[in-house]
């Protein structure tokens, strides 16, 4: 394999990861505390494999991860704004509602799919794989990071998510309507977020209960890791797809134990979250202050 | 009664039209009933101050014409339409504009982006960048200078009132409400404000100016209403009206407690309290705050530190305590060295503080009353006796006459001024060798204020404690300390005797 082949290979593991990682960033942003990914990105994986097998294209499968995801997002958003309720519980709630959710989905599918397999049919639930796809695996999603990126520091609609992230009181004596703009994110954030779980199936390349299980937490590392920031993300994101791609290799290289080896990305994200709390980025990129917090419109504030 | 019948039919009189009227506006919250059928009218091009003590309900009036929150009975007419404002959004829309005594911007974000979020006429993908211009253009017109790209924590409060006016104009306010925004700001600052909405209502806005300080309504508002216990005592015209009239209508038989006279000068003993040697403490902004101060304070002693806002005396106050890092220096408490101590290794000697910003390092909102005295160390041990905690936050709450429904309430369910009184009469009862104060009572109404430094020279001359209040309200300082010393530019400029000071040789220190 020449250096390309080896780059071109990441390709996949960096679309699903960055993508993921974008979106829970820009939604956290909002205020929203968002423990909800894993299960969401399970559940994205499944309904991608299965809305593909049904109508024969990873195209409608991509379009379906993204719809489910954002229906989530919105969800825990809604919820979450409207009523006093800890944004932890509702998103841990929904991690788990999208792991079942995911079984339910993706093993009809399955089954539809194997006997697809005996009739000679065999639907394509991937994206293309093709070495220009694979380029377009690196160029579309760091585009979408630039626009994102600008969006956040250039528009109004930047300054509204971060408004209603640092302080929701402050914003709504602004003028803003907090659960609008939240929406909009979780509609932005979630959008990716089921674009980087169509992503993942592209990579791994097959289903099975449980796919994707953890990799989720992984992007939540990925994006803290990088302040939330989504040019930052690219650095981190690319590095936990060059340790996925390569995770067999390095297993076979240096002799791991496959349960060494499976303990190593999650050692990574610890390592690479304490090493970006120690740099002078982690008060330049703080979280959001009101983070997580529960939001009454009519507390009694000083 | 006859009184308020005279000043009716005066007000009648003139022929502005009513912009803003709410009739029967009544709001409850867990255990208290903030307002009670409230009837109230803002005439065009007008000032109106709107008074009451600690607790009164005018805030809550005020958050409910603003749409924070919404009422439980009642109606709110604008120009004679009935309206429904259940959100900012929708007041600013009405041309209803709040200004805050916190400002209510946001930190992280630029002065641009914060007031690009209440412009309705910019979708959500404008640039910030095209208002750059319109916030130049308007700021220079009213006499504001503020850079649109500087993040607003670089501010000074001051300037960050500013921003909040700007705001308003940039939203085309017709009606302003200014819900203590004037009350926290230095003399020199308050005099442009006041100028300000004097122009903004000559132009035909209406401004309701909400206080609790009688001279600052008497000095700008065209009319005065008065609340006490979320009830309307009256309206009537500033020109009719004296001090004490207007004291009377706030605290009815309490007004008489009101004095300015010099409370009794105490017996200082041999010992030293504090001592403060070349003491350096840095601000906020990466140069010294504090430079070379040095004093002594007397056990039993009131040491008052006079200066306009910024020029070292909260930085000094918090070096004190232990919650600013000491460059240089030293600080001893009754000879011990405390000099970069932790918080909580100063406090547990006996030290009380109270700082001026009691949400921030005060108290714990989300807490009651009797959790924020349990969390004191100098109050609890291990195990917190909670029948004996219980009985002092009733004691306190009888004694400082504080407005909650319980000692168990959230503190957040609290007036502004009910909180304070929380925070002093706790640290008041924890200072057993020293109370160091900032600002200790510019939130609360005129008899509290007075009955709170009542209790403090009280506790300094009997209890033989070192008071150091450092306050922007001269007043305060005149009537409170046993000697003045006056900071500017993070130096002590002057110290002087009760007996011998003079006013305006302290103002002239102050400026210079």
């Amino acid at each position: 394999m020449d250096a390309a082949s080896y780059v071109l290979s990441v390709a996949p593991a960096f679309m699903a990861y960055y993508l993921t990682s974008l979106g829970q960033g820009f939604f956290e942003k909002s205020g929203v505390l968002n423990l909800s990914i894993d299960g969401v990105f399970v559940l994205g994986i499944a309904v991608a494999y299965a809305a593909s097998i049904y109508s024969c294209s990873p195209w409608v499968g991509l379009a379906a991860a993204v719809l489910t995801a954002v229906i989530f997002g919105i969800l825990l958003t809604y919820v979450t704004t409207k009523f006093p309720v800890s944004h932890g519980a509702v998103g841990l709630s929904i991690m788990f509602l999208g792991y079942g959710l995911a079984g339910l989905v993706g093993v009809a599918a399955r089954n539809t799919y194997n006997e697809m397999v005996v009739s000679g049919i065999y639907p394509q639930f991937t994206l293309p794989v093709t070495p220009i796809a694979k380029v377009l695996m690196f160029a579309i999603p760091a585009g979408l990071g630039i626009l994102l990126y600008l969006l956040e520091v250039r528009t109004k609609l930047g300054a509204a998510v971060r408004a209603v992230g640092e302080d929701p009181h402050a914003a709504t004596s602004l003028g803003i309507d907090v659960l609008r703009v939240r929406l909009i994110a979780a509609a932005l954030g979630y959008s990716l977020i089921g674009a980087g779980s169509a992503g993942f199936l592209t990579w791994v390349a097959t289903w099975s209960e449980g796919t994707g299980i953890n990799h989720g937490w992984i992007a939540y590392a990925v994006s803290l890791a990088a302040g939330r920031h989504p040019l930052l993300t690219v650095g981190t994101a690319g590095a936990f797809a060059i340790l996925a791609t390569y995770m067999y290799t390095l297993q076979a290289a240096y002799n791991l134990s496959p349960e060494i080896a499976k303990m190593i990305p999650f050692i990574v994200a610890i390592g690479a979250m304490v090493t970006f709390m120690s740099t002078p980025l982690r008060k330049k990129l703080a979280p959001p202050q009101s983070l997580g917090k529960r939001f009454f419109k009519e507390e009694r504030t000083v | 009664m006859t009184l308020l019948k005279t000043y009716n039919k005066d007000f009648s009189s003139k022929n502005k039209p009513p912009v803003v009227s709410v009739i029967g506006i009544s709001k409850k919250f867990p255990g208290s009933i903030a307002l009670d059928s409230v009837d109230f009218t803002i005439l065009e091009g007008e000032i109106h101050a709107l008074l009451g003590e600690n607790g009164a309900g005018k805030s809550t009036l005020v958050k409910i014409l603003y749409g924070i929150y919404v009422p439980d009975r009642g109606e709110i007419y604008i120009r004679g339409r009935k309206a429904r404002i259940n959100s900012p959004k929708e007041a600013i829309r009405q041309g209803i504009v709040m200004v805050s005594q916190v400002p209510q911007l946001i930190d992280k974000l630029t002065v641009a982006e914060n007031l690009i979020l209440g412009l309705e006429k910019y979708g959500f993908i404008t640039r910030v960048g095209k208002v750059r211009y319109f916030i130049r253009e308007k700021s220079r017109e009213v006499g504001i200078e503020v850079d649109p790209d500087t993040e607003v924590w670089k501010l000074s409060y001051t300037q960050k009132q500013l921003v909040e006016l700007l705001r308003a104009l940039l939203l085309n306010a017709k009606v302003l409400l200014l819900d203590e925004a004037i009350t926290f700001l230095p003399l020199i600052e308050k005099k442009k404000f006041y100028k300000f909405i004097r122009d903004f209502a000559s132009k035909g806005g209406s401004v309701l100016l909400i206080t609790h300080k009688i001279y600052e309504a008497l000095e700008v508002a065209d009319r005065i209403t008065v609340l006490r216990l979320g009830r309307v005592v009256g309206t009537v015209p500033r020109s009719k009206v004296s001090p004490d009239d207007v004291r009377k209508m706030m605290f009815a038989e309490r007004s008489s407690q009101v004095t300015y006279e010099r409370l009794p000068i105490s017996t200082p003993r041999e010992s030293a309290a504090l001592e403060i040697s070349d003491l350096w403490v840095m601000g906020d902004h990466g140069d010294h705050a504090v430079r070379g101060v040095s004093l002594t304070l007397r056990a039993g002693e009131v040491m008052g530190i006079a200066g306009i806002a910024g020029n070292g005396q909260k930085e000094l106050i918090q070096a004190i305590v232990g919650l600013r890092r000491v460059e240089k220096g030293r600080i001893r408490l009754y000879s011990e060295d405390i000099t970069n101590r932790s918080v909580s290794k100063v406090r547990i000697r006996g030290v009380g503080y109270i700082p001026d910003q009691p949400a921030k390092y005060g108290l714990s909102l989300e807490n009651s009353i009797e959790e924020n005295l349990a969390m004191l160390p100098s109050l609890t041990n291990r195990l917190i006796n909670w029948g004996s905690i219980r009985d002092l936050a009733r004691k306190l709450i009888k004694e400082f006459n504080i407005m909650t429904p319980s000692p168990k309430t959230p503190v957040k369910f609290l007036s502004g001024g009910n909180i304070m009184k929380v925070l002093v009469s706790r640290e008041l009862l924890v200072a057993r060798r020293l109370l160091v104060a900032y600002n200790p009572t510019r939130a609360l109404d005129e008899v509290t204020a007075i009955m709170v430094r009542k209790f403090i020279k009280e506790k300094a001359s009997t209890e033989g404690i070192g008071v150091l209040v450092a306050s922007e309200d001269l007043d305060e300082i005149l009537q409170i300390s046993d000697r003045i010393a006056v900071m500017n530019s993070g130096r002590v400029v002057g110290v002087f005797s009760s007996s011998e000071v003079v006013r305006d040789e302290i103002e002239k220190l102050m400026v210079m």
